[in-house]
């Protein structure tokens, strides 16, 4: 392997006339595996990982401290109060949904559309998809008053003989989510099999080999079980592509079938699913681009795949400020006074600061990537991963909040102020999600390894690695294989 | 098991445990721990006999008795007692007295225990009303804190003793009295007939005694009451008199000033008021002028001058003076306008001045109203009692405090009154008291006063007490017990029988010899003349004593003025402000400062909950750069506190109102250390304030709790809430109505037709809707406390309503509109309106709120998981939300003034005005059971109930004929937030005010409908 040559090859150098190469190093099929595998299958992970794992577990520890809390007290010990009935927890599920879009986005409609490079990153945008998924499940869940009686939302049998109420968004909200949290899970543990059978067959110890040979399903990589596995892979992502869209335009039903001036809009449901994709893949890059610098994996996430994501993110980000000019506009055409001092109160009135962070970040900082210099230097992207973090949870917040606290009455106007039980219940969540993703890298493989095969020159007929087109039909499949 | 079968002490039978049939010990320990909690708490010196005195009357009265839950033994009725349902609703008449002032009161009972007050419907001056006070008395009745056994204090020891042991002191101290030479009695205002023939009792056996009686709020004007006829009234002038909320008579004033509002009458009165600090008054005038206290004689001066200045009007002897006055320096105009109103309705005019304003204002508003003919139709005066001592009376406690002092006094009496707490501060009563060696304190609490005497008695409850007392216009009142004594408490009455009386007397004898003196004739001893005892238990059913009244047919005429109070003073600025000390319009003097219900109270202007504040005119706290919140020395004539700022619009510039009642130190677990001590700047010479005040920040801050504009609003936000009110608060002048009498279906937005969107569901039936007019709504509150009373609303505390999390289901919005320096005031009272598309009713998950079958938008409490998404989504913010379980701290004895057919609702739950929808079931029942449908009227909602004004009226909509639907066919109904397509059942009725033409201009601001001239500014959404 000429390791020398992976510094200066770039390959985002979009020359037509040679196709990209999406796996560099000069990796073959065997050291593609033994890289990958490597990882999980040291017998210890770096030190850096355990104060990582130490550092999530114990605001994990927060979160469930937190939640104890409020499930023995009240929903009181948030900051809400009467005008302001919902405040950090569903912003905050509002913030995980949203991040949950981009692992299906990555694996649904990036595969329908042929799109190559997201092989790569796929295995690792969907399992933070499931994490952040999670994560959003605690709050709708944990801010009801009466979390011990939950289970009234779903339509389960009950000694009330009751239906839940399918006109309510809330309800739509259970199914919908529920729904994305199912296929995402499935898509995830599915694409997972061929790679989950290597590392049974890599086993050293007898509990790995059974762990994984447990859910390698039986996996002998044959042709009928890749014939299967394909088709059922297509199947998934053609369910889980309107899922992709339906999930965040149903969340953000709960706003728009209110009456809620700045809530009543129907922008909400493309506005949700832009601001979604757009949170997904910065919190995805967040995730990538120190992983791939300690774990060694710039050859199989090159800046090839960095900046196609950059390149998402500066549209979605376009899209979501071109949402916040029309929401402007539309307030003022409308000729509604009470929409528009909606929205002349986000931007002027009592948490315009949390308005103009929301714009800073979502609007303004991902147009650095206009310039192919910035996006394509890991720093900056950095940065604005995190700028747009932010900005999209204070999006929600704004959204949220603003409404909220000033409605149709002035005389039931509030301020809202979240507590420290809020603030470290969020903090936790993220405990939560790390938690779950750092034992997601210690024990699976966290680039889909069979994928990324298929990207390979090596796989090809031509030889060649195209980094759009069809994966199959193609593959080339040496003899002795046969 | 041998050893159990040897335990076994041959009992057959069942066994509940091995331990149990064993009877070990720890097993005899552990049912001993386990039953100990339900051991009745004892209640010490009730004796049976006692009892079943207040018992058998009761059943006597009103063909029922009973006694709180059963506490001592419970023994079933073998024979339920004719005419008893368990469960079922009694009402008895009673009353409730505040400084003297006797409120007819019918009080509900549920299984002997008293649940709910309202006012007397056939008392004179309650006619169904009552007010805050009477109302949150019965939480006051179910006080844990209140004071439960006689305590003997000596050598800075307390010990709780029983009441005979005081009357084994007393015994002794009475013949130790000799004449009475240092004996004195301070009582609390009281108009209780059997008081003050004990008191003349106590007279004829001390003669020396010496009788004061104090209450820290009183009248300047003592020796001669007005009696208004608000509703006689055409042009009502009031100086710095709050005749709606403060006065004593004001559940009467309201009703009447209603009347004399109506619209469907050729009159429509118009008021003016002059007053420092906006009240309930101001937001009902139609002028209101705010002016400084000590500048309203010098206004009524000019007034008088002007009316006397060559209009034909005589003005009597000895007010040449007045031609100084000729000219006022400010309010010519107003003065002009008012003068020529006057005149032109001579007789039915009326000016009244406040019980702050000093005696020679009241006197000039005697001769105006005497000389404009107005009294005798509009003002009846009455001379009170020859006798000072029956009076607050400032130099007569001072005189105490000196004899006091100098160690002329041995024994005194203290009678429900709290000097050591609201006594001017320069008598430094305290101090006084510690030189007295037998100090007797009855009061219903161990409060400041209480700690610092020798003897503290507990002082029966008004629902616990059998009384007699006046009503404002003399009607005898009765009071009656609704329970036995919780605790040991007598009456004042009781006490002094047992110094005045040979065998000391029960409260139930002495009210009914009383009575037999008073109206009983000079037949025999009550006992023995059944006729007497006939027309006894009728004045208990009914309360009163009809035609009682002690107003004169005469009115009393007064003297003319000599001269006028404080004309060289210096002028008002900001380093010679004028401080205007008021009692507080929610705990009053102080004594309710305990009272839950109360202290969470919004005031009705301020909104200000849980503390008093410095009210400070916009401009002042610009001058004085000092803001919301910021806390300030008050320095009044070398006595200071420190209280925070409240920028209150309206305010007159230089005047600073602070209530009192706030600082107690001993009021019991909810009162203490709430707000600060306003009695420590008021003195004997300014009792209610004056010029000299400073005011110093002191560069601190202090989070007031305040229900309405939580948070410091700002510009641009102001500026909507404004352009909003118009839209909800919809006003218009008399001539705009008259002219175009559907003025306020144009004030609101416009909109679009409102089409649904699914098939509405016709109610069959019935169909409750409420009609609110805010042309009769003055703010005074009564309908909150009922409301709370009513439907068990919990108390959140300070910290919570700071939070945003009050819980009262009905709230009143107050918007100020116009210039801060003198707005009008708008209100509105605010519950769920019940819409007929719900658009809370959509959003729930689990379809915990829905419409019943009669169009109530119900709230099925046990099926709430708590979403909030129905608050959020619901556009006049009247849901409530249990953020915390508030009712699980409450003490069994406070659970008891729950209403028992009002769910309590948990933690986690939301909740809303429900209509009373137990009222309504109450109501179905009843006509059910009478075999005839629910006829209008047989519902009213407990605010509806207790509305003085009969601003609500409920019913039903799909009877064309019920007063409902014709007051939302009335051509000033409008629908809040009508464009939202909600279809409130609640419909209002804009307010009209009748301002004079002459100062329109002044004053154009407050009609909304002038200034919209059709389709105009207040367009929304103008696209039809």
């Amino acid at each position: 392997m000429n390791t020398t040559a992976i510094e200066t090859l770039d390959n985002t150098a979009n020359d037509p006339t040679k196709p990209t190469p999406l796996v560099l190093g000069g990796h073959d099929l065997k050291s593609v595996t033994d890289k990958v595998c490597g990882i999980v299958e040291r017998p210890r992970p770096p030190r850096a990982w355990y104060l990582a794992f130490a550092v999530s577990t114990a605001l994990t520890g927060v979160l469930f401290a937190m939640i104890a809390y409020l499930v023995m007290t009240g929903v009181g010990v948030w900051g809400l109060n009467n005008p302001v009935g919902w405040g950090w927890a569903i912003v905050n599920f509002v913030f995980w949904v949203g991040i949950g879009h981009a692992g299906t986005l990555i694996s649904a409609i990036l595969f329908l559309l042929r799109q190559k490079w997201r092989t790569s990153i796929n295995r690792f945008a969907e399992a933070m998809t499931i994490f952040a998924v999670v994560c959003a499940g605690i709050f709708p869940a944990i801010h009801v008053g009466r979390i011990w009686l939950v289970h009234w939302l779903f339509p389960i049998p009950n000694y009330q003989q009751m239906w839940p109420n399918f006109r309510s968004p809330l309800l739509w909200d259970v199914f919908a989510v529920g729904t994305y949290m199912l296929v995402s899970l499935m898509f995830w543990f599915m694409g997972m099999v061929p790679d989950l059978a290597t590392l049974r067959d890599r086993a050293t110890s007898k509990v790995r080999r059974m762990l994984y040979g447990f859910f390698a399903l039986g996996w002998r990589g044959s042709h009928r079980h890749w014939h299967r596995y394909e088709k059922a892979y297509l199947i998934l992502a053609g369910l889980a592509t309107p899922l992709v869209l339906s999930v965040h335009s149903v969340v953000s039903f709960d706003f728009a079938t209110s009456q809620l001036p700045g809530w009543h809009t129907t922008i909400f449901p493309p506005y949700f699913v832009a601001g979604a994709v757009f949170s997904g893949f910065a919190m995805v890059g967040t995730l990538l681009i120190p992983s791939r610098r300690w774990f060694g994996l710039k050859d199989f996430v090159t800046l090839y795949h960095l900046e196609n994501m950059n390149k998402i993110i500066l549209v979605t980000g376009s899209i979501v400020g071109y949402a916040y000019a029309t929401e402007f506009f539309i307030a003022w055409y409308s000729g509604n006074l009470t929409e528009a001092f909606a929205f002349v109160n986000r931007a002027f009135g009592p948490y315009a600061w949390a308005y103009w962070i929301m714009v800073s970040c979502n609007v303004i900082a991902p147009q650095l990537f206009w310039f192919k210099k910035l996006r394509t230097t890991p720093a900056v992207m950095m940065v604005v991963y995190v700028l747009v973090n932010i900005g999209m949870w204070f999006e929600r917040f704004v959204i949220t909040v603003t409404s909220l606290s000033r409605d149709f009455l002035p005389s039931s106007w509030a301020y809202y102020q979240p507590t420290i039980v809020d603030i470290l219940t969020f903090v936790g969540s993220f405990g939560l999600f790390f938690t779950l993703f750092l034992l997601f890298i210690r024990y699976l493989p966290m680039v889909a390894m069979a994928e990324v095969k298929t990207v390979m020159p090596v796989a090809h007929v031509s030889g060649e690695s195209r980094p759009v087109g069809d994966y199959h039909g193609d593959i080339h499949i040496p003899k002795e294989d046969v | 098991m041998s050893g159990l079968k040897g335990k076994d002490h041959g009992r057959p039978g069942y066994w509940r445990s091995l331990e149990a049939l064993a009877g070990s010990e720890s097993y005899r320990r552990h049912l001993d721990a386990e039953f100990l909690e339900s051991v009745p708490e004892t209640v010490p010196e009730v004796s049976r006999r006692r009892f079943l005195q207040v018992m058998s009357a009761s059943i006597a009265l009103a063909t029922i008795s009973g006694c709180r839950w059963p506490e001592e033994q419970i023994v079933p009725f073998g024979e339920r007692p004719s005419g008893y349902v368990p469960g079922g609703k009694t009402h008895f008449a009673s009353a409730f007295e505040l400084d003297g002032i006797a409120n007819g009161l019918l009080v509900t009972s549920q299984d002997g225990r008293p649940v709910k007050v309202e006012g007397n419907p056939q008392h004179p001056t309650s006619g169904g009303a009552a007010d805050v006070f009477a109302q949150a008395s019965l939480l006051g009745l179910y006080d844990p804190d209140r004071s439960r056994t006689p305590l003997r204090r000596s050598d800075g020891q307390t010990q709780p003793v029983a009441w005979k042991d005081f009357g084994t002191a007393s015994g002794q101290w009475k013949a130790a009295i000799g004449s009475g030479r240092k004996f004195a009695v301070l009582s609390r205002t009281t108009s209780s007939p059997s008081v003050q023939l004990l008191r003349d009792e106590l007279r004829s056996t001390y003669g020396d005694l010496e009788w004061v009686t104090y209450a820290p709020v009183f009248d300047e004007a003592g020796e001669m009451r007005a009696h208004l006829d608000l509703e006689a009234a055409r042009i009502i002038v009031t100086l710095d008199s709050d005749l709606l909320v403060e006065h004593p008579n004001a559940v009467s004033n309201a009703r009447q000033f209603t009347a004399g509002r109506r619209l469907d009458r050729p009159h429509m009165n118009r008021l003016y008021a002059f007053e420092p600090g906006y009240s309930a008054t101001g937001t009902m005038a139609d002028h209101r002028i705010p002016m400084a206290a000590r500048d309203i004689p010098a206004l009524l001066a000019s007034l008088a001058a002007a009316l006397f200045g060559g209009h034909g009007l005589q003005p009597p002897s000895g007010l040449r003076w007045l031609e100084a006055w000729r000219h006022h320096p400010t309010q010519s105009q107003t003065i002009d306008a008012i003068t020529r109103d006057l005149l032109a309705n001579q007789g039915h005019g009326l000016l009244v001045a406040g019980p702050r304003q000093p005696r020679e204002v009241h006197e000039l508003c005697q001769v105006l109203n005497q000389a404009l003919g107005n009294t005798g139709h509009t003002v009846v005066y009455e001379e009170s009692s020859p006798d000072p001592s029956t009076r607050p009376n400032l130099e007569a406690l001072s005189r105490l405090v000196a004899r006091m002092s100098s160690g002329e006094i041995e024994h005194l009496l203290i009678l429900g009154a709290n000097p050591v707490y609201d006594a001017p501060a320069d008598l430094d009563f305290g101090t006084a008291l510690e030189q007295v060696p037998n100090s007797v304190h009855l009061g219903g609490y161990d409060d400041e006063t209480a700690r610092a005497c020798s003897w503290h008695l507990p002082m029966a409850h008004a629902l616990e007490s059998w009384d007699l007392s006046r009503a404002f216009d003399g009607t005898l009142t009765a009071v009656q017990p609704l329970i036995a004594p919780l605790y040991a408490g007598k009456t004042a009455a009781e006490l002094l029988s047992l110094y005045a009386d040979p065998a000391p007397r029960s409260a139930y004898q002495i009210t009914k010899d009383t009575f037999h003196q008073l109206a009983g004739g000079t037949g025999p001893a009550p006992e023995k003349d059944a006729g007497f005892n006939e027309r006894w238990h009728h004045f208990l059913h009914e309360g009163f004593l009809a035609n009682s009244t002690t107003v004169p047919a005469e009115s009393a005429s007064g003297n003319a003025p000599r001269r006028l109070p404080g004309e060289a003073e210096s002028p008002l600025g900001p380093e010679n402000l004028e401080l205007v000390l008021a009692p507080d319009r929610k705990v009053h003097d102080g004594r309710f400062a305990n009272n839950a219900w109360l202290q969470e109270l919004p005031d009705a202007l301020s909104k200000l909950t849980w503390d008093n504040a410095a009210l400070v005119a916009p401009a002042l706290a610009e001058e004085l750069s000092v803001s919301h919140g910021d806390v300030v020395t008050l320095g009044f004539h070398g006595r200071e506190i420190t209280l925070p700022v409240y920028v209150m619009p309206g305010q007159a510039h230089y005047s600073v109102s602070v209530s009192f009642g706030y600082g107690r130190t001993a009021a019991g677990r909810v009162g203490d250390g709430i707000g600060q001590n306003a009695y420590r700047l008021r003195t004997t010479e300014r009792p209610w304030g004056g010029p000299g005040l400073t005011l110093t920040p002191t560069g601190d801050t202090y989070p007031l709790a305040i229900t309405q504009d939580h948070h410091a609003i700002d510009e641009r936000g102001a500026e909507e809430r404004e352009r909003r009110a118009g839209g909800l608060v919809r006003q218009g002048t008399l001539a705009e109505y008259r002219e175009h009498p559907n003025f306020a279906e144009h004030l609101g937005t416009h909109h679009p037709p409102l089409v649904s969107m699914w098939s509405e569901r016709e109610s069959q039936g019935h169909r409750w809707g409420m009609a609110i007019d805010l042309n009769r709504c003055n703010g005074c509150n009564a309908c909150i406390v009922a409301c709370q009373s009513e439907n068990n609303i919990p108390v959140v505390g300070k910290e919570q309503v700071a939070n945003g999390r009050e819980m009262h289901w009905l709230r009143l919005d107050r918007y100020f509109r116009g210039d801060p320096a003198d707005p009008s005031v708008a209100q509105q009272p605010m519950a769920c309106s019940h819409c007929e598309l719900a658009p809370c009713e959509q959003v729930c998950p689990v379809a915990a709120t829905l419409h019943n079958d009669e169009g109530l938008n119900v709230m099925v409490y046990n099926r709430c998981v708590g979403t909030r998404y129905c608050s959020n989504n619901c556009p006049t913010k009247v849901r409530r939300f249990n953020f915390f379980n508030y009712q699980k701290e409450l003490t069994t004895t406070e659970k008891m003034a729950f209403n028992p057919e009002v769910t309590v609702r948990s933690r986690g739950v939301m909740e809303k005005c429900t209509f009373c929808v137990q009222r309504i079931e109450l109501a179905r029942i009843e006509a059910k059971n009478a075999g005839r449908a629910v006829r209008d009227g047989d519902v009213v909602p407990a605010c509806a109930q207790t509305c003085p004004a009969g601003a609500i009226v409920f019913g039903d909509l799909n009877d064309p004929q019920s007063r409902v639907a014709q007051a939302a066919a009335d051509q000033r109904a409008y629908a809040v937030l009508a464009e939202l397509n909600i279809k409130p059942r609640t419909v209002y009725l804009a307010q009209i005010r009748n301002p004079n033409s002459a100062l329109a201009a002044e004053h154009g601001g407050q009609s909304d409908a002038g200034a919209h001239g059709g389709h105009g500014a207040q367009d929304q959404g103008d696209h039809h």
